[in-house]
């Protein structure tokens, strides 16, 4: 059985198609990807996440639980400020990568669709093995995420709320009326703009506030967002999704996310990874433009004349650029900027440039 | 947009329409196929001169999120393809019974037309 949002139906009325996605059917697209993606980079679109998970920390050393198992020093982390880390396992591949916020003497972590269970389980178990007194608890049935993204979610964000939006730092976090409901509402999001997420509970208020959202960013031409938009926008940004970037067991310096890793502290899977950085000869998370015609999608082999240098784990028609844009793991040896592979889509090579990250430079929308 | 069905146009089960001309029928995808399909993105098109099986694929269409395969109504080669799809695959969404056509096949076996549907039973499959 498929789990729906809590308000499912209100995307039916808003004419929502619906795709599977990590055990929830949600809504894909209500319109066009192409056109509900160029309304987030150009004004401002929201979106249901509530495929994502809700975890509660608590206990005296929830912080210590965060910092062991995370790649993060929890302890860093101030009071109303998240961050964006990785659960690794003892090898150093990741398990998931997740938010967590420090709220008062709670924290929250956001994993990613369908990793509640697995995600909480771990944290518990490490919690035990070493008798560390903090508690995971798994409440995502018990909230409703909602993301307010792109150039125009502030302003619109802001007719709902007396707290001065600006006030809110990047990554920052805290409880606020919105539409005079409490949110959790961070400043953090998934499409590369200026954006927003809010965490609601009890669920039965969250048509409310989405409702209330679409209202206050009609004068920006609000657009509701479905998951198809959400992957192009991501993938334009060069942000990792888990379900592809980490398949079959990846660490973080394979996926490039060793700028998150805070090597001052002691963490699972440390060890591991530490190997890895000496030995160095790992393949690594890089991106390609296509500049021949070709959409390039998972699993497409990525090959340096004729040879084989590695595989694409996310491809998609860019909206911004017009053009096919990948991710992959290729060999260091090949991931060279400005350098041409080719990708294998259905038999036929298709010429891509490495690029930096992000794929889409973030002042497109201004310059187009 | 989405359930227009032409009634001089005959169509399979798997929403690809013809339109038979003498021994040439020349193919495309439904209204309700490109409406279901949403954005076109990118279509790949056969070489003139191939000879294609029934129910064998075609052409590849894709949207920004999927990959579809577009088989062959009819046995037959193919005749002639609209090359101006490769820099406009969009045109299947805005017209996909005029301009969106896709290609035209040489017909082999006029036999095979029997398993084709009309307008009316299209029509109560959607």
């Amino acid at each position: 059985m498929l789990i729906k949002s809590p308000i499912h139906s209100l995307h039916k009325k808003l004419g929502a198609r619906f795709t599977e996605f990590a055990g929830f059917e949600m809504p894909i697209q209500y319109n066009s990807i192409k056109d509900e993606h160029l309304t987030v980079r150009k004004s401002v679109g929201l979106f249901d996440v509530s495929h994502m998970s809700n975890v509660w920390i608590t206990g005296d050393d929830a912080e210590d639980l965060i910092s062991l198992t995370t790649v993060e020093d929890a302890s860093k982390i101030g009071d109303c400020m998240s961050q964006y880390t990785a659960v690794l396992r003892e090898d150093g591949t990741v398990i998931d990568d997740t938010i967590f916020m420090h709220l008062g003497n709670k924290h929250m972590i956001i994993p990613n669709a369908g990793m509640a269970e697995t995600v909480t389980k771990w944290l518990n178990k490490k919690a035990e093995e070493y008798k560390i007194c903090a508690t995971a608890e798994n409440v995502s049935k018990d909230y409703v995420i909602l993301a307010i993204q792109g150039p125009k979610s502030r302003d619109a964000l802001q007719k709902l709320t007396d707290i001065d939006l600006k006030t809110v730092g990047f990554f920052g976090c805290q409880y606020m009326d919105i539409g005079g409901i409490n949110c959790i509402v961070s400043h953090t999001g998934y499409t590369g703009e200026l954006g927003f997420e809010l965490q609601i509970t009890p669920t039965n208020l969250a048509e409310e506030v989405f409702r209330k959202i679409l209202d206050a960013g009609k004068e920006y031409g609000i657009k509701p967002i479905g998951l198809g938009a959400r992957d192009t926008l991501r993938l334009e940004k060069s942000f990792i999704l888990a379900g592809n970037e980490f398949k079959g067991g990846r660490t973080p310096l394979e996926a490039i996310m060793s700028w998150t890793i805070n090597w001052d502290h002691n963490f699972i899977g440390k060890e591991a990874i530490l190997k890895q950085k000496e030995k160095g000869d790992y393949e690594r998370l890089t991106n390609l433009i296509c500049i021949e015609k070709g959409i390039p999608r998972p699993n497409c082999e990525i090959k340096k004349e004729g040879k084989k240098v590695g595989i694409v784990t996310s491809g998609t028609l860019s909206p911004c650029l017009n053009v096919g844009i990948a991710m992959g793991y290729v060999h260091p040896d090949f991931r060279v900027k400005d350098s041409i592979l080719e990708i294998i889509i259905r038999d036929k090579p298709v010429k891509a440039k490495v690029v930096k990250p992000p794929i889409v430079p973030k002042d497109w929308a201004q310059q187009n | 947009m989405g359930d227009e069905v032409r009634s001089n146009l005959k169509y399979t089960d798997s929403h690809e329409w013809l339109k038979i001309d003498d021994k040439i029928a020349k193919v495309g995808i439904t209204d309700h196929a490109q409406s279901e399909l949403t954005d076109i993105v990118f279509v790949e098109l056969p070489q003139v001169g191939k000879e294609v099986k029934k129910g064998e694929e075609l052409c590849v269409v894709e949207s920004v999120k999927s990959v579809t395969e577009i088989y062959s109504p009819v046995s037959g080669k193919v005749a002639n393809i609209n090359q101006s799809l490769e820099d406009a695959p969009e045109t299947i969404n805005e017209s996909p019974y005029d301009e969106g056509w896709l290609v035209e096949i040489e017909i082999i076996d006029e036999s095979e037309f029997n398993t084709l549907l009309d307008a009316e039973a299209y029509k109560r499959m959607i």
